[in-house]
């Protein structure tokens, strides 16, 4: 009965977001632990791989939703980020590069203790710089929380994301060359797109809101405007092979200063954000496989460790000399550890540009893993440790 | 507890507080930042004081006691240059402004103090959209009978002090077309409106405080909200329907015209106060509080309707004998060219329409704060 399967098929996706939301919804309310840590189980429970209810991702509608969904919440982190104050408070600018520079140091040293081989330990070492915008954002705007650490950690993520997709950029472009005459050449290739995707966003950050202003009733329709925008902005950068996370980062800080009223009612990008929230996180996590996950788990660990140790140590360092106490130092840092979103959404664009680093990054596949459920925890802990949530 | 006596102080010393807003540099929204400012502040000396406010998004700063204008506005200047130092640090900006214009009440966080917390509970949401900004004139006074006359003499000027300082005409994200909309949220509280008449220290203390902590709906003066109060325990009075202007300069210049204002009531030359002064008392507010500037009130004496901008230029004039006496005619200078170019009511509208958002209204004045055009 193919026209059953295929029924089935087409059924699976909106069957599976309705089921990650439900669980969502369901355990945030019996566990208080925040729902895209269930969003990320029941996509990793219902992957190919696993239980097998979802087909196996590629290119397609999907990716493609993924993407818009994941450009939202960049324009929304972009929106958020004042760059200002890096120059105000050299210090806090420097708690950025010690911890991103130190976490691939020493990221890179301990995937050659674990023999995997230079190239593969520079990208693991690339990609653990990086800080997922997708669950800090999600978890800061459900907690509703303000103050030191919230500032930090989004001005930290968005910093660690430019690095990190940078850096990676470079070590992929050198394995695809795989000579270092041409490491010159990727360095070159990998800077001009990212220079080029930031031009792009940044054309759209001043056209965008210049538009929006000329229409008028601009609290309302700002919303709706830039979503159409970041919907626009993430195919061009599709049909261009530009990075569309450095698009849509810039994009927002662009149009932040351009100043155009964005309430607080429509953080998330209201009901629109929510859905794609869900489809983005079940996304991710059913693009795993239980088996890598399982073969690199010693690696995996102690890179969830190490990493954890050295974000948490750059930040806590800086912490006293960038105007806040230890304890909010030290909290920063641990909320620094989610990573899952971004990197898995890196690893399906160099897949897609015939790049498969499957097999060579099993490792980073448990700890994404790891971090899809305990990353959000992470940061809600950290939060609500630095008491930076509104009273329950 | 009967009242404390009323402890004298120097005439005509005076001393300003400031509520101040905390804006988060990233989204110009009200920001819960006073814990970690108020961290970052302790580590170093601070002139004058600074001290937590009922909601997490808002910080009171306040003067020494000065007895003249200039030693003041030097003080404020000090004391903004910390904190806009400080507040760079922690990419939370620092304004002035009666109100946010966008914040939202309900996203506010009450500061961790059992006062606060006490408050919260008794007044609900009152406690929450009570995150409006104002500006504490304290004006010394050497005896209680000395205090309760200025007090009530002071009720014909309270309009040139809503109009002058008024600074919030946007409340949760519209133009409440009001030049001081902050007031609207003090007149919801019970006790707020102005002072009963008594003319003598002990009448008021003895007679109306006792009585009213009789009935247990107050405990002390704080549970007060009067427009102007007596603080037997400082030895002053407490000027309270001021706006926090956009700039301490503005707050300076402010507490001047109140000090030279109580050296002529002191003076005694006027018609002294009675009861019956309170009849147009609650519509002229509304009109300085309305129209700002250019409200039209009415005389308590005469009956008489004028213009509030006219009274308040010709009542500049009257006190430059005393500002001179007292050393501020720079501050009466000040405020005349505001009654006549128009307030930071004005300025914040004007804003609004040039930036195109409230976004961009707050940014202008968080820069105007910072002392930059």
């Amino acid at each position: 009965m193919p026209d059953l399967l295929t029924f089935l098929t087409d059924l699976s996706w909106p069957v599976a977001i309705c089921l990650a939301w439900l669980a969502g919804e369901l355990g945030q309310r019996i566990t208080g632990l925040p729902r895209i840590s269930f969003y990320g189980i029941v996509g990793f429970i219902l992957a190919a791989s696993q239980v097998g209810v979802l087909p196996p991702s590629g290119p397609g509608p999907i990716l493609l939703l993924a993407d818009v969904a994941f450009g939202l919440i960049l324009f929304e982190l972009g929106y958020r980020i004042n760059l200002r104050w890096l120059r105000n408070n050299p210090w806090f600018a420097l708690a950025s590069l010690t911890e991103a520079l130190g976490t691939f140091i020493a990221i890179y040293f301990v995937a050659g203790l674990f023999g995997t081989s230079t190239m593969t330990a520079l990208m693991l070492a690339a990609l653990s710089m990086s800080t997922s915008p997708a669950t800090v954002v999600r978890v800061i705007n459900e907690m509703r929380s303000s103050g030191q650490v919230t500032e930090r950690v989004l001005h930290l993520s968005a910093l660690n994301c430019v690095m990190s997709v940078f850096a990676f950029n470079i070590i992929v472009g050198f394995w695809i060359f795989r000579s270092s005459a041409d490491i010159g050449d990727a360095t070159l290739n990998s800077l001009v797109a990212v220079l080029l995707s930031a031009l792009l966003g940044a054309v759209f950050g001043v056209v965008v809101p210049g538009v929006l202003r000329h229409m008028g009733s601009l609290s309302k329709d700002a919303t709706v405007g830039f979503a159409l925008a970041i919907i626009l902005l993430v195919s061009i950068t599709y049909a261009t092979q530009l990075s569309p996370v450095v698009a849509a980062l810039t994009f927002g800080l662009t149009a932040r200063h351009r100043r155009i009223a964005f309430s607080q009612a429509q953080r998330n990008f209201g009901a629109l954000g929510e859905v794609l929230t869900v489809l983005l996180f079940v996304f991710a996590a059913s693009t795993l496989d239980w088996r890598s996950v399982t073969d690199g788990v010693w690696l995996a660990l102690t890179v969830f460790l190490v990493r954890l140790v050295t974000k948490t140590v750059g930040v806590t360092v800086f912490s006293e000399l960038s105007g806040i106490s230890w304890r909010k130092g030290a909290l920063t840092g641990m909320a620094l550890a989610p990573v899952s979103v971004f990197v898995i959404l890196l690893l399906e664009h160099a897949r897609l540009r015939g790049v498969n680093l499957g097999e060579e990054l099993r490792a980073m596949a448990g700890v994404t893993l790891l971090l899809e459920v305990f990353g959000p925890i992470l940061i809600q802990r950290a939060l609500l440790l630095a008491r930076e949530t509104p009273e329950s | 507890m009967p009242l404390e006596p009323f402890a004298a102080s120097k005439a005509l010393t005076f001393g300003v507080e400031l509520e101040l807003q905390l804006v988060s540099l990233s989204d110009l929204d009200l920001t819960a930042a006073s814990p970690d400012l108020l961290h970052l502040l302790s580590r170093k000396p601070f002139p004058g004081n600074v001290t937590p406010e009922m909601t997490e998004s808002m910080i009171e700063i306040n003067s020494s006691v000065h007895s003249s204008y200039l030693p003041l506005l030097a003080e404020l200047l000090d004391i903004r240059d910390i904190l806009v130092a400080a507040g760079d640090q922690l990419n939370i900006g620092l304004s002035g402004g009666g109100t946010h214009p966008y914040q939202h009440w309900s996203e506010q966080k009450i500061f961790e103090k059992p006062r606060f917390r006490e408050l919260s509970s008794l007044y609900g949401y009152l406690a929450k959209q009570f995150t409006v900004f104002g500006q504490h004139v304290h004006i010394g006074c050497t005896s209680g009978d000395d205090a309760m006359f200025l007090l009530h003499s002071l009720n014909r000027y309270i309009p040139h002090f809503i109009a002058l300082s008024a600074s919030s005409p946007f409340v949760q994200g519209h133009d409440s077309h009001f030049d001081s909309a902050r007031l609207n949220s003090v007149f919801a509280f019970p006790m707020s409106g102005r002072a009963p008449f008594f003319l003598k220290w002990d009448d008021f203390a003895n007679v109306y405080f006792a009585k009213m902590e009789r009935t247990g709906i107050i405990k002390n003066m704080k549970d007060f909200y009067w427009d102007v109060r007596p603080k037997p325990e400082y030895g002053t009075i407490e000027l309270r329907v001021c706006d926090t202007p956009l700039t301490v300069e503005r707050a300076a210049a402010l507490a001047g015209y109140l000090q030279a204002l109580c050296r002529y009531l002191l003076e005694r030359r006027e018609e002294p106060p009675v009861e019956d002064d309170y009849l147009v008392y609650n519509f002229n507010r509304f009109q300085a509080c309305r129209f700002g500037l250019d409200g039209a009130i009415t005389h308590p004496k005469t009956y008489q309707t004028i213009s509030l901008r006219e009274d308040i230029l010709s009542s500049l004039r009257m006190m430059e004998p005393h500002a001179e006496v007292l050393g501020s005619l720079g501050a009466l200078r000040h405020l005349s060219a505001v009654a006549q170019d128009g307030g930071d009511a004005t300025y914040l509208r004007n804003q609004y329409y040039q930036q195109g958002s409230a976004e961009g209204m707050v940014d202008a004045a968080i820069r105007r704060f910072r002392g930059q055009r």
